[in-house]
């Protein structure tokens, strides 16, 4: 049975370790991965809690379809208090470990406490050990993984991992599989590196039973059909994500040189086509690799051509890399952004949140705020390539004052540094923007004003927005599975009916996420792809739980409440500029500088953006100050719901 | 069971919606389908003079790789400084 895999509680300061069956109930209300998380999350953690403590308690799931014949079913999904935010953590990753852990027997582990010393999980067929990692402490996100294989004389083991970076608790550390599979957002790697906790491995050969294998095969079929045909994945299967960032970049949505520009200007060695010649130089014609399942193959394989690290391995880069170590540092250099992103990837934090970070403090060293006094006599100017390269290092070993503090995250970074920094740092909630410039697309600006774990791009953009798609076709995506009869706009640079947008792709993501699948595989960059109908078919048919468009609609609000509440608790409050839905002054008092005719002089209308929160609130079923009523909670069975369910 | 197994689904009966062998402007404003001659390596936007360096994913799917950042840049410059002595009441 799909429904069968277990839950383990891992106690890592008493190493008492309990596996429980997942309640049909527990699925229906909350299916898997991120949805089960959250409820989890919000029942076994305490008010207030230190997220870099022992009682902070972790997560780590498959989504329900992890491991099936469902397309793309590859993710694993990370949670727990976030040390960056203090708010909401959450992050997910690709590759082959969600899979993996399912095989081996197990849907959820939640994870407790501290170990004595470091120590790694070892997960096989039901079974689950602690080991000790002590000679793997210290190693690369790489290097680890292979130690542990070895160990265990098994090539097929699959395992997340942490790097230096969260052994030394970068707040923005992430948790890594393979070579470039990431759930880097909000810190995850720190808590795992608080606990001493370095890897996590899993092996199984428990197979998962398909409820229904001839119809799930045949509509898979159909499922591929949609994925393949996609314009916007066939150009993915040929450059990978950087094309977004190219998009983008040619009409002005891209942030440089921090917020000071909207568009990295003749950067044509930092576009799609060139990251796409280099990896065809080194890897051959056939460079493209794809995850558990997919048929996209968005991640290009590459070896970095030049400099210091040239011959490294890594894959990539994604768009992440392409803004934080080109874009926003304003470096317009191929092999500074392929190798930034081998940097990141080996030491294991977060590229968009060191990027970021870096390029504020490229701004602050050009205002004066910081001085070579604080950089050590680093020349921090923007387009410094080897400045970049060098304080990613800093900040991933805490090496040197400004090293140690960045590492810290940007508002505790600014309150040290003080003076107007905190003006300068371009985050929502405590987490670093995307490299992509909103001030000209309301509905992604609102988008990342609202996302529950910090500013966030993949948790409610509603990048099709950005198409100009007739009315008609937003109207088919948009009214389904909930009829929607307001206003839609096709002019993205329109405020009219934003709202509905994020909030529907708010749990649209929601759905994809507890399911265990790819964005890339639903309504994010294509308004032809799959969603809410389509999944209902497909967990009938591998799991046999029979769930209406509807209700998986449900699920995703019934989630995203309980996000929202776990948020509430830690402090968010609506118009906080640290912990709120806001936004940082200068989308509303800086306009554009560059791009497109028109996107020049855009920024954010701040009545119509307070008006756009107000529906967002709406939508939702929330008060004026974002809090979920009464009766949104009984609409979604959170009024009552005991906390011992799973 | 309640699960339709016939019929398109929405997502999918969407897909006669899209449109191969061109790409739209990226001027916002604009947003025209501009059709590209086979194996062009630029071309002009023939409703907002925007201009665009073309890039292949196959030979009959063209993709825009980015600006002719001269072009665009001096367009922009002279919209911009049209809309300004507009705004001051000029012709």
């Amino acid at each position: 049975m799909a429904l069968n895999r277990k839950i383990a509680y891992i106690d890592l300061s008493t190493g008492k370790i309990e596996t429980k069956p997942i309640p049909l109930k527990a699925r229906k209300l909350f299916l898997g991965g991120r949805g089960l998380d959250a409820y989890l999350l919000y029942n076994h953690t305490e008010k207030g809690v230190d997220p870099l403590g022992p009682k902070n308690t972790l997560m780590v799931s498959a989504g329900l379809l992890g491991g099936t014949l469902a397309s793309a079913s590859s993710r694993t999904h990370i949670m727990a208090k976030s040390p960056l935010t203090e708010l909401l953590g959450s992050s997910n990753m690709g590759g082959f470990f969600g899979p993996e852990l399912r095989w081996a027997g197990f849907d959820h582990l939640v994870i407790k406490g501290k170990a004595e010393k470091p120590i790694y999980l070892w997960i096989h067929n039901g079974e689950i050990e602690i080991r000790d990692a002590g000679y793997l402490w210290g190693m690369t996100t790489t290097e680890t993984q292979w130690a542990i294989r070895k160990e265990l004389d098994d090539e097929d083991v699959k395992s997340a991992v942490i790097g230096p970076a969260g052994e030394k608790l970068v707040r923005y550390a992430n948790v890594m599989t393979g070579i470039k599979d990431s759930a880097g957002r909000s810190g995850m790697g720190a808590v795992f590196g608080s606990k001493n906790l370095k890897a996590i491995a899993v092996r199984g050969t428990m197979d998962i039973k398909i409820a229904y294998p001839k119809d799930a095969l045949d509509y898979n079929k159909r499922f591929i059909t949609q994925i393949v045909s996609a314009k916007v994945n066939q150009t993915q299967g040929t450059l990978g994500t950087p094309f977004i960032w190219g998009a983008t970049n040619s009409w002005g949505g891209i942030r440089t040189r921090n917020f000071q520009y909207n568009q990295c200007e003749y950067a044509d060695d930092i576009e799609p086509e060139r990251f796409d010649e280099i990896a065809e130089e080194t890897m051959g014609h056939y460079h493209m690799a794809g995850c558990f399942g997919c048929q996209v193959h968005c991640r290009a394989k590459y070896r970095i051509p030049s400099g210091p690290y040239a011959g490294k391995y890594d894959e990539g880069p994604e768009y992440t890399s392409q803004g934080a170590f080109g874009g926003e540092p304003d470096c317009k250099n191929a092999v500074t952004v392929l190798t930034g992103n081998h940097l990141v990837d080996q030491w294991g934090v977060d590229n968009l949140e060191i990027g970021s970070i870096i390029s504020w403090a490229m701004e602050l060293y050009e205002l004066g705020i910081l001085t070579d006094k604080e950089t050590g006599g680093l020349d921090l100017s923007f387009g410094n390539d080897e400045a970049l390269l060098e304080m990613i290092r800093r900040i991933c070993f805490r090496d040197g004052w400004l090293g140690d503090i960045l590492a810290e995250g940007g508002i505790r970074a600014s309150d040290t540094i003080g003076k107007d920094s905190f003006e300068y740092l371009i985050q929502v909630k405590g987490m670093s923007n995307l490299h992509s410039d909103e001030r000209a697309t309301p509905a992604l600006a609102l988008g990342i004003a609202t996302g529950s774990r910090g500013s966030d791009h993949l948790r409610s953009r509603p990048a099709i927005d950005l198409y100009h798609l007739p009315e008609e076709v937003l109207r088919k995506v948009y009214s389904n599975p909930v009829p929607y009869d307001g206003p839609l706009s096709s002019e993205h640079t329109s405020y009219v009916g934003k709202a509905w947008e994020v909030f529907w792709q708010e749990l649209c993501y929601m759905g994809v996420d507890c399911l265990g699948i790819c964005k890339y595989h639903t309504t994010f960059l294509g308004a032809t792809l799959p969603n809410f109908e389509d999944w209902s078919r497909v967990i009938y048919y591998n799991t046999g739980m029979e769930l209406s468009p509807k209700e998986i609609w449900d699920v995703a609000e019934r989630t995203y409440n309980i996000e929202r509440l776990f948020n509430i608790r830690e402090g968010l409050t609506r118009d906080d500029l640290r912990k709120g839905d806001t936004l940082n002054h200068r989308y509303f008092d800086e306009p554009c500088l560059r791009g497109a005719p028109d996107v020049i002089g855009a920024k954010i209308d701040r009545k119509k953006f307070k008006k756009m929160i107000d529906e967002y609130y709406e939508h939702h079923g929330w008060d004026e100050n974002g809090m979920p009523t009464p009766e949104t909670l009984k609409r979604l069975g959170l009024d009552e719901e005991p906390s011992g369910l799973v | 069971m309640a699960i339709e197994k016939e019929g398109l689904s929405g997502a999918e009966s969407l897909a006669k919606t899209r449109t191969y062998g061109k790409f739209r402007c990226h001027n916002p404003s604009c947003m025209a389908r501009i059709t590209v001659e086979p194996g062009a390596t630029t071309c002009k936007c023939p409703k907002c003079g925007l201009e665009y360096r073309v890039a292949w994913i196959r030979p009959d799917f063209p993709r825009i790789r980015g600006p002719v950042w001269d072009v665009n840049k001096r367009i922009a410059e002279e919209a911009v400084a049209a809309r300004k002595l507009k705004q001051k009441g000029g012709k």
